[in-house]
């Protein structure tokens, strides 16, 4: 006799997020995003907490800072060489730990990125199959060159010196400049960031939509990830592909009606404000002499690692 | 597909930017004119909602998850002027806030992916859909459309990357910047862009869609023109 237990009880439960498949760990798609929308959350609160200490680039006015981030990030991509990125690394570095900012979080997040983004990514050029060079160090030699179409396979292949300063190069340049850019990131509260954008003349309308798109996202953050972990809480089995498809697209739609809605609440609340169209920024506080002592030193050290 | 610092030449960021700074002005002046006072909350409420579309992961086939782009379906939705300036927000905000992309190659990673990507998105659709107001083909034309503009904003960043050991060599001969050739380059990024990426550009602009034809047709840009934006 066949039972009345509905079918979805009868599915074998799935008891928790992260489940052992075959020794790799696999996290179904509401965990995954979860974890997204936690990291930035997390990141959020993480940079108005450090941005909010009392250490050396916190005190200075955030121009000063965008001007040196941009100078930098320019010196730091035409360089030619791997001693002055070392340099350059170094005084970030010493800077960093003026501003008392914790070392261990934030060369975790460069090392990780330089690692992906630098190191891994260049690699494959560090051969002589794409760099021609002096091979250092022979990996497999071939009975003979091979060609097919554009591309040419030499019969020893292997890293040359010419791949590793390349490889070196490029890594060196994402962990620059991701630490100058989470130095002023951390150092640096974002609605600051976004006004001290207006010295290189960004239009006001154009910062105050990224000061709002800012907070909407913070705002909207949550609410996703309060959608996922409903979501989780209230399933006993795992969800096909394609009811899972489903959910997420009813999500992002619903996401979109809310974004619509607040639109109009902010809109209304703008034009009860007495909003005329004319956006202007509050003016900034007046340099003070440890700004344009830092500015002065700033620039300074910019042309010396310049012009070494 | 962020293309970090470091990895193009000043020969080629600088030119994006200014590519990228001519579509901001010009995107920003069509929607003053179309929605008034309202388009600074408006284009603020586009760029948080297309930040939020790439926090969704979803299942593919073949047992993977993924997170889409969505530019494609913002341009669809909103328009691809709204498309320009809402994803350009959302890369900027990445670059400043979370380390997604280089400062240098802002101008880049945004021709890419909020000028060339709802462009190419938004022309595909309407080219697929033509006149035709079946739910099959537009479920097509939505898809192709992600997928597509997924793709050729993949290429266009090959060919920035690939141009790079032309272009940008010192004395020797030796790249400066990204070390591949063309012949690598667009290989490498169409073969992962062809799949799994573009599969998953595909089917969320395509479930999306579908989405909205079924609930609320009247909010979608690309079957009523700009009265969406308005209403």
């Amino acid at each position: 006799m066949a039972n009345k237990i509905p079918p979805f009880l009868l599915a074998p439960p799935t008891p928790c997020s992260i489940k052992q498949a075959k020794g790799k760990m696999r996290i179904p798609f509401l965990g995954r995003g979860i974890n997204r929308l936690a990291s930035v959350i997390r990141e959020g609160y993480a940079q108005w907490d450090f941005s909010s200490q009392n250490g050396f680039f916190q005190k200075i006015d955030a121009r000063v800072k965008i001007l040196f981030l941009l100078f930098f990030i320019l010196i730091v991509t035409l360089k030619r060489d791997v001693l002055p990125e070392t340099y350059i690394w170094v005084f970030v570095f010493v800077l960093t730990l003026l501003s008392r900012l914790s070392i261990a979080k934030i060369y975790k997040r460069v090392l990780l990125f330089g690692f992906l983004f630098g190191f891994l990514i260049a690699l494959p050029s560090a051969f002589n199959v794409i760099t021609k060079g002096d091979v250092v160090l022979p990996i497999a030699t071939l009975p003979r060159p091979y060609n097919f179409w554009i591309y040419h396979v030499p019969a020893e292949i292997g890293i040359t010196r010419e791949g590793i300063h390349g490889v070196a190069m490029l890594t060196m340049r994402v962990i620059n400049s991701l630490s100058l850019s989470f130095l002023i990131l951390y150092t640096t509260p974002f609605h600051e960031i976004v006004r001290a954008l207006k010295v290189l003349k960004v239009p006001d309308s154009f910062l105050i939509i990224i000061t709002l798109c800012y907070k909407y996202i913070f705002l909207l953050s949550k609410t996703v990830e309060d959608m996922h972990l409903a979501k989780r809480s209230r399933i006993v089995r795992e969800l096909s592909p394609t009811e899972a498809r489903e959910w997420v697209a009813g999500r992002i739609a619903f996401i979109f009606r809310k974004t619509r809605l607040r639109c109009e609440e902010v809109f209304k609340a703008m034009i009860g404000r007495g909003f005329s169209d004319t956006i202007r920024f509050c003016g900034f506080r007046k340099m003070r002499m440890l700004d344009w002592g830092t500015a002065v030193f700033l620039f300074l050290s910019g042309i010396f690692f310049l012009f070494i | 597909m962020h293309i970090p610092d470091g990895y193009l030449g000043p020969q080629t960021y600088i030119p994006l930017y200014g590519v990228s700074v001519g579509f901001w002005a010009i995107a920003q002046k069509k929607l003053k004119k179309q929605l008034s006072l309202k388009h600074v909350p408006y284009l603020a409420m586009a760029a948080a909602f297309s930040f939020l579309i790439m926090m969704f992961n979803v299942p593919i086939p073949g047992g993977t998850t993924g997170h889409a782009v969505g530019a494609g379906i913002i341009a669809i939705l909103l328009g691809p002027w709204t498309a320009v300036l809402a994803v350009s927000v959302v890369l900027i905000i990445q670059a400043l806030l979370f380390g997604d992309g280089g400062i240098t190659a802002v101008g880049a990673n945004c021709f890419n992916m909020a000028v060339a990507m709802p462009f190419v998105s938004y022309g595909v659709f309407k080219l697929i859909k033509g006149k035709a107001r079946g739910e099959v083909r537009l479920a097509v034309a939505a898809f192709l459309s992600g997928y597509l503009g997924l793709v050729v904003a993949a290429l266009l960043t090959a060919v920035e990357f690939g141009i790079q050991p032309l272009i940008a060599t010192g004395a020797d001969g030796r790249p400066l910047y990204a070390p591949y050739p063309l012949s690598v380059a667009i290989p490498a990024m169409a073969l992962e862009h062809l799949f799994p990426f573009g599969i998953v550009e595909g089917l969320v602009t395509m479930l999306l869609l579908k989405y909205f034809l079924k609930h609320e047709p009247d909010l979608v840009y690309g079957l009523s023109g700009p009265s969406a934006a308005k209403s």
